[in-house]
């Protein structure tokens, strides 16, 4: 199997790609399913519409229900509590009435006595031409029905027959509430911004609660709209439904705007509890839904794709920082190793290996003609092997040390080689080519005094490039000839030497 | 008495009915009606029917006139609205009463409708009294028929007891005033409401009502007339024998039927405010008189039987009457009455019960209160019907 070597660059087109793909991925799956929710939504507009408008119709019709039972139990506790009171005046009667009517926070409670006299907190009135429910004799059960005041607002009104009821000797035959439906309606009233709206209705579609079931209906009677806006038989299966106290909805427009009706009956009274919402409202409702989903998908998206981006970020910033310090902590290495390779252990300048590498380099340049000033100077340590001989190889070691040293130092701006046993070469450029016959003169005569001090001498033969020079090696070489010539001119002033 | 007019869209009880309120106080200055009762020149108020006070007598020239499209204008030419056929605006005037607790006996003619709707003005001055601390009682009795005898007793019983003031609807002047003079020198304070007053001369010390039955006898009939082209037979149904609005109705019908040379009278008949008995009177006129060309009708109970009546003999005979009966007027919206004369029932409760305060304070009719105020009474027609059906009764 042929390998394929990961780059740098394949690796991060890779990730590039693979994360862009990826997001787009995700962009599309979750625009397409937005879509399809919205799509579904609509359908599912009409239904939830009636289920929603039932449950709300039902809830206010239940809160009613509630309302008139709690008044039943509440009259037969006050009935109770003023046949226990032993009342002996109509006074008395009017302040047990009134103390009942703030208990229960009626804005009437009134008990009718045996010739339909009413008698309420301020005033005893004969009472058969105002309330139908007399007119009728006896009263054997609880009695619902609604009536409207003179000019005034129609009022629930709930009675129960008081057999066992004597006051001031005489019996008394009912008790009856009367609510406000305008308080009844603020019972029902709760702020959905206007989303839907209610009202009450007689069996006729006559608007009880004085409340506006939308702009269009307003608080007309409702068949009366309807007439002109439903079919027939549609108008007539919902006129019905009134008449029998059923539930029912349905769906009409006005001009361009679809509404839904829902209605439930109150059960004793009569009444349809309607519940009607614009369509539109309800697609406005769905939609917002939507977009707000739609949305929170798109800031996912783009939280995923910055948290991707900034991840991958991360990550190739790490990567490449391991990597520069994987190839630093290499480099360092192979300078390590170029070092000791072309370094000389003993003395610490730079060996033979060294000079060959820069003798192919300045081969390169001489060859080229780009290097004009050079010198090689070529050292030979005089008397080692006898120092070896007599002194012992750690004394020949310290001679080649201090000879080394005295190369370093004089030739400063040179750069200096041992390229053999007691054998240093010093190249010279710039500065120190400048310098240069000074410094082998002062070195010179340095190590003519050495040889009287017993110290290092060192045999220094030097050559310039000169035209025609085509290699280092040709310099080198009359250097070369040079430092023999001087050994045999140091051996003479005294000098030890290999032989 | 007014005329009803135009009918909006929207009820505006209370602006409309202030507006009218206002047109028709303007034309008191020059009202030109007696009723033939009210010619005492006493301190006399008019808050929207016509000024009853002076004495200038029956005058065609009337500042409120029907047309022939049923639209009424007053003499300004404004145009009245149906609307303002009852005021349910109402706000106590500036009055302080003296006392904390008032306690009221009120009695009137008979268990009726009409009075229950004077109940509940009276109920809304209560309750405005209240809302500034002052607490008023009350009785408000009447027996199950008309009947004089049973007011007498209703009163001497009253008396018995320590009411602030007592207030009577006179079933029957000619009786019933001397009993009230006697109560009044015994220092009971007593006053008349609603439809009728006492005899001329009682000494009660104020009335709140109609002062102006016999314009409204005579106003209806003017409109029967004129739908008629001044030329039939016609019959009167009367309420309560002596009843004084019953009565001053009649006679303001006679006395118009009379300016015309084409129009008869066949028949009179009094109902006892009873419509069973209502009926049965106009079936046995409609036997008498097949071609009858209308019936004018002096009460609540006139009406509503003479169009049962009718309905169900297919007379085409015209129907005009007074009141505001719910049955009267689903009859008046399908055309069957051709106009009905409604009184200001509400406003004559709210002002009975204030009026009541002042008196029970001790004191005299003048700068706090008229000897009579007047209330209003507006005729309308079967255009008007539906609104003041919803206005008064609601539609359940």
């Amino acid at each position: 199997m042929r390998d394929k070597k990961v780059t740098n660059k394949t690796f991060v087109m890779t990730a590039v790609i693979g994360s862009l793909l990826i997001m787009t991925l995700v962009t599309v799956k979750t625009l397409r399913f937005s879509k399809q929710t919205v799509m579904a939504t609509d359908k599912a507009v009409s239904a939830v519409s009636s289920f929603y408008l039932e449950a709300m119709a039902d809830r206010r019709a239940k809160t009613i229900t509630n309302l008139i039972s709690n008044s039943y139990d509440q009259m037969e506790k006050a009935v109770d509590f003023i046949r226990d009171e032993n009342i002996g005046s109509q006074e008395e009667l009017r302040e047990k009435i009134g103390k009942v009517k703030g208990l229960l926070g009626l804005k009437r409670f009134a008990l009718v006595d045996e010739d339909d006299v009413v008698y309420t907190q301020y005033t005893t009135y004969t009472g058969r031409s105002r309330h139908p429910f007399l007119t009728d004799g006896q009263l054997n059960d609880r009695i619902i029905s609604t009536v409207s005041l003179y000019g005034s607002s129609k009022q629930l009104f709930l009675a129960i027959p008081t057999p066992d009821l004597y006051i001031m000797g005489k019996h008394f035959k009912a008790c009856f509430v009367q609510y406000d439906i305008n308080d009844i309606v603020n019972l029902l009233a709760f702020d959905d911004n206007g989303r839907t709206y209610f009202a009450l209705y007689s069996e006729n579609g006559g608007n009880l609660s004085g409340t506006d079931l939308g702009p269009e209906i307003a608080d007309r009677n409702l068949f009366d709209v309807l007439k002109d806006i439903v079919p027939d038989e549609v108008w007539a299966v919902h006129y019905d439904n009134f008449a029998n106290e059923t539930e029912g909805t349905l769906s009409f427009a006005f001009d361009d705007t679809y509404e839904t009706l829902s209605y439930v009956p109150i059960e004793g009274t009569g009444w349809e509890m309607a519940v009607l919402i614009r369509e539109s409202v309800i697609h406005e409702q769905f939609r917002d839904i939507s977009d707000n989903n739609i949305e929170n998908n798109r800031n996912l998206i783009i939280f995923t794709l910055v948290s991707a981006v900034t991840l991958a970020a991360v990550l190739l910033f790490m990567f490449h920082s391991l990597s520069r310090a994987k190839l630093e902590a290499e480099k360092e290495n192979s300078n390590a190793l170029r070092n000791m390779a072309t370094t000389d252990s003993m003395t610490g300048v730079r060996n033979k290996h060294a000079y060959t590498e820069n003798e192919a380099l300045i081969n390169g340049q001489i060859h080229s003609g780009e290097l004009n000033k050079l010198a090689v100077i070529v050292c030979d340590v005089n008397g080692l092997k006898h120092v070896n001989d007599t002194k012992g190889h750690a004394a020949g070691d310290q001679l080649i040390k201090d000879a080394c040293a005295l190369l370093c130092e004089q030739f400063i701006h040179g750069a200096v080689f041992r390229i053999g046993g007691d054998e240093f070469v010093v190249l010279l450029q710039g500065k120190g080519y400048d310098k240069m016959d000074d410094v082998i003169a002062e070195t010179n005569r340095m190590i003519e005094e050495n040889i009287e001090k017993d110290r290092v001498v060192i045999s220094i033969g030097y050559a310039v490039l000169e035209p025609g020079d085509k290699l280092l090696r040709d310099v080198f070489e009359r250097a070369d000839q040079m430092m023999y010539e001087r050994k045999k001119e140091l051996k003479a002033m005294g000098a030890m030497t290999r032989s | 008495m007014k005329h009803n007019g135009n009918i909006n869209g929207n009820i505006k009880i209370i602006l409309l009915s202030g507006l009218a309120a206002m047109f028709v106080f303007s034309a008191c200055s020059s009202a030109a009606y007696d009723t033939g009762r009210d010619n005492s020149g006493n301190n006399s108020w008019d808050t929207g029917g016509y000024n009853s006070g002076d004495n200038s007598g029956y005058n065609s020239a009337d500042n409120s006139v029907t047309t022939g499209t049923q639209q009424t204008v007053d003499e300004s030419g404004e145009e009245v609205s149906a609307e303002s056929a009852v005021d349910f605006d109402h706000e106590l005037d500036t009055y302080e009463p003296k006392k904390r607790a008032y306690n009221f006996y009120f009695t009137y003619k008979t268990v009726h409708p009409w009075w229950d709707a004077v109940a509940l003005g009276m109920e809304e001055a209560q309750r405005q009294y209240l809302d500034k601390g002052i607490t008023i009682t009350y009785e408000y009795m009447a027996p199950e028929g008309a009947s004089a005898e049973d007011q007498i007793q209703k009163l001497h019983t009253a008396q018995e007891k320590n009411y602030d003031v007592i207030g009577v609807d006179v079933a029957d002047e000619e009786i019933i005033s001397p009993v009230l003079d006697e109560m009044v020198d015994s220092g009971v304070k007593v006053m008349t409401f609603s439809s009728s007053d006492a005899a001329e001369g009682c000494k009660r010390l104020a009335y709140v009502g109609n002062t102006h039955n016999y314009r409204d006898g005579a106003d209806l009939t003017r409109a029967l007339c004129e739908k008629l082209g001044y030329k039939g037979k016609v019959a009167v149904l009367v309420g309560s024998k002596g009843a004084p609005c019953h009565e001053d109705r009649a006679k303001g019908a006679e006395d118009t039927i009379a300016q015309y040379g084409d129009m008869e009278i066949v028949a009179k008949e009094y109902d006892m405010d009873s419509v069973d008995l209502a009926y049965d009177l106009t079936m046995q006129i409609l036997k008498d008189c097949p071609d009858l060309d209308g019936i004018i009708c002096c009460n609540m109970s006139n009406p509503v039987g003479a169009a049962r009546a009718i309905t169900q003999m297919e007379s085409h005979a015209v129907i005009v009457g007074m009141d505001h009966d719910e049955e009267a007027l689903r009859y008046l919206d399908e055309g069957v009455i051709y106009c009905l004369g409604v009184q200001d029932c509400y406003s004559i409760g709210f002002d009975t019960i204030q009026t009541a305060v002042k008196i029970a304070d001790g004191n005299p009719a003048g700068d706090l209160y008229p000897e009579k105020k007047d209330e209003s009474t507006t005729l309308i027609y079967q255009k008007d019907a539906a609104l003041i059906l919803e206005l008064l009764y609601g539609e359940i």
